[in-house]
């Protein structure tokens, strides 16, 4: 399935809204998203998994690119609400431990002022 | 110089840029004064009397244009086109149709039995000579498209004896079964989805009754993540890992293999289970980054997968990864494979999974080694309905004689 990418601001970072599948077929949408809310110098991303049914291993390369590269920048990369069934195969590469997740927008916003 | 084309013969196929009319008609004067015709206008012309022999023209010259009489004894113009278009190697030819009756249906019957074009012969000059080269500027065309698919198949055939080739490399990688210790052999299976793959797995001989195994799989698919396969499997080599790493403790092994492989610009990395089989101190010791497919039979007949949470080699440049011991048995047997092999989906989606691939294995009780890896291939197989699988697939088996 094909992937859909919305962009919102928010105070401090964005949110990008994903919908569909993050997979290799995906990967240069998916990346081209990314890097364009990167080069804008965004310091926190958050990106919604919601509507997120599936990620192979190619996604969970590209979760963990794109956390190295805020990292680079000193920025983060937050997680909202990702599917069981997604967090089960993020789990098995410990990507929570890179990105971390939350259950709302309000949470890891929160947590970002905190640290800035 | 200019290369442009001049305007009065914008479209040259041939080298010498002189185009081929063949004209078809049995009547000769109304032939002769075509072909008169098309010679003035600069075209190369063949003529001939009949049907049949205007087909065998066609196939020795293939002119740019066909242009053919609708009344001719045995094969009629129709039939003409008819025939032509049920031959392969003809079926792209343009063909001009003429008759001296330009009546609506039987212009609709030429064109439906597989006329180009139509031209009555009572057609003005001009007439005649605008529907001949826009038959041949189609023809061009239709040429330059069947030249194109030509060179296209050509060079697909050059890559793909390429990937064969590299195939081959990749396969000549991989450990040669049988007895890899004394007293432990080992079988195992290799099918790629694209003819290369990035799985791989491999032996390492530590010596004194120690072995090294171990099963990697780059994300990805095709000639780069075989790439990258074999670059790590070359990292991975006895006299490398002495220098690089100084030990032969899986964990240690997986932590410097991950400070040489960082993800790459496209976020691509390995999945590895290391292990090391002690047949001294009867352990086996093992370590992976992010591998989920490696599971001990025991023969008490319990499953123990080897799995742990943790990152891919390239996920974090700080990562210690940790070795797990466990005791062996004689009759145990070690299991490593790429999830390629229980990630297969039915007809309906649902994955064969890790639970049935244990339950088949299980299934198998007592059978030998060999018939145990074939079958679990097999039964994968089954569930999936074909044979092509859509990832990497990779099972080694090693058992611990009795």
């Amino acid at each position: 399935m094909a992937m859909q990418v919305k962009e919102r601001p928010v105070p401090n970072g964005v949110v990008l809204e994903l919908t569909g599948d993050l997979t290799y077929a995906n990967r240069e949408q998916f990346k081209t998203a990314v890097e364009a809310v990167r080069q804008k110098g965004c310091r926190h991303l958050i990106l919604n998994m919601a509507d997120v049914r599936f990620v192979d291993s190619s996604g969970l390369g590209l979760l963990a690119l794109v956390s190295q590269n805020f990292k680079l920048g000193q920025g983060k990369v937050s997680m909202l609400k990702p599917q069981s069934y997604v967090r089960e195969i993020m789990s098995l590469a410990n990507i929570q431990k890179l990105i971390p997740v939350y259950d709302n927008e309000q949470e890891a916003l929160a947590v970002q002022q905190r640290a800035a | 110089m200019s290369t442009s084309p001049s305007p009065t013969t914008p479209f040259n196929t041939r080298s010498n840029g002189v185009q081929t009319v063949l004209v078809v008609d049995d009547e000769p004067t109304a032939r002769i004064a075509l072909a008169a015709r098309l010679k003035r206008m600069g075209y190369r012309v063949i003529e001939a009397v009949d049907g049949k022999s205007g087909l065998d023209a066609l196939r020795r010259e293939r002119p740019d244009l066909t242009i053919l009489d609708w009344m001719m004894p045995e094969i009629d113009g129709p039939s003409f086109c008819e025939r032509v278009r049920q031959d392969p190697e003809l079926l792209t030819s343009q063909i001009l149709m003429m008759t001296s009756h330009d009546e609506p249906e039987q212009i609709a019957e030429g064109l439906a039995r597989g006329a180009d074009d139509f031209l009555s012969k009572a057609a003005s000059k001009y007439e005649i000579t605008a529907r001949v080269q826009s038959g041949v500027r189609a023809s061009t065309l239709i040429r330059r498209l069947e030249d194109a698919t030509e060179e296209i198949r050509r060079k697909q055939e050059v890559l793909e004896r390429e990937l064969q080739s590299a195939a081959r490399y990749v396969e000549s990688l991989l450990p040669a079964p049988g007895t890899v210790l004394p007293g432990v052999q080992m079988v195992h299976a290799y099918r790629p989805s694209l003819g290369l793959g990035g799985d791989l797995f491999n032996i390492v001989s530590w010596g004194d009754g120690v072995l090294g195994l171990y099963l990697l799989d780059a994300s990805g698919h095709g000639v780069s993540s075989a790439l990258r396969s074999a670059a790590l499997s070359t990292f991975l080599r006895r006299g490398n890992l002495l220098r690089h790493v100084g030990s032969t403790d899986p964990g240690a092994i997986l932590t410097e293999a991950n400070k040489q492989f960082p993800l790459t610009e496209d976020g691509n990395y390995f999945t590895i289970i290391f292990a090391r089989l002690d047949m001294r101190a009867r352990t086996l010791s093992y370590a992976t980054a992010g591998h989920n497919g490696a599971f001990l039979q025991r023969v008490s007949g319990e499953f123990c997968w080897m799995a742990q949470p943790n990152f891919p080699l390239g996920f974090d440049a700080s990562t210690t990864y940790v070795t797990t011991d466990l005791t062996i048995a004689p009759g145990d047997r070690l299991y490593l494979l790429s999830d390629g092999l229980y990630e297969v989906p039915d007809a309906s989606g649902e994955l064969w999974g890790q639970d049935r691939l244990e339950e088949t294995i299980r299934g198998f009780g007592p059978r030998s080694l060999t018939d145990v890896v074939a079958g679990s291939i097999q039964e994968a197989i089954r569930w999936q309905g074909h044979e092509q699988f859509p990832d990497d697939v990779a099972l080694m088996g090693v058992e611990i004689a009795v």
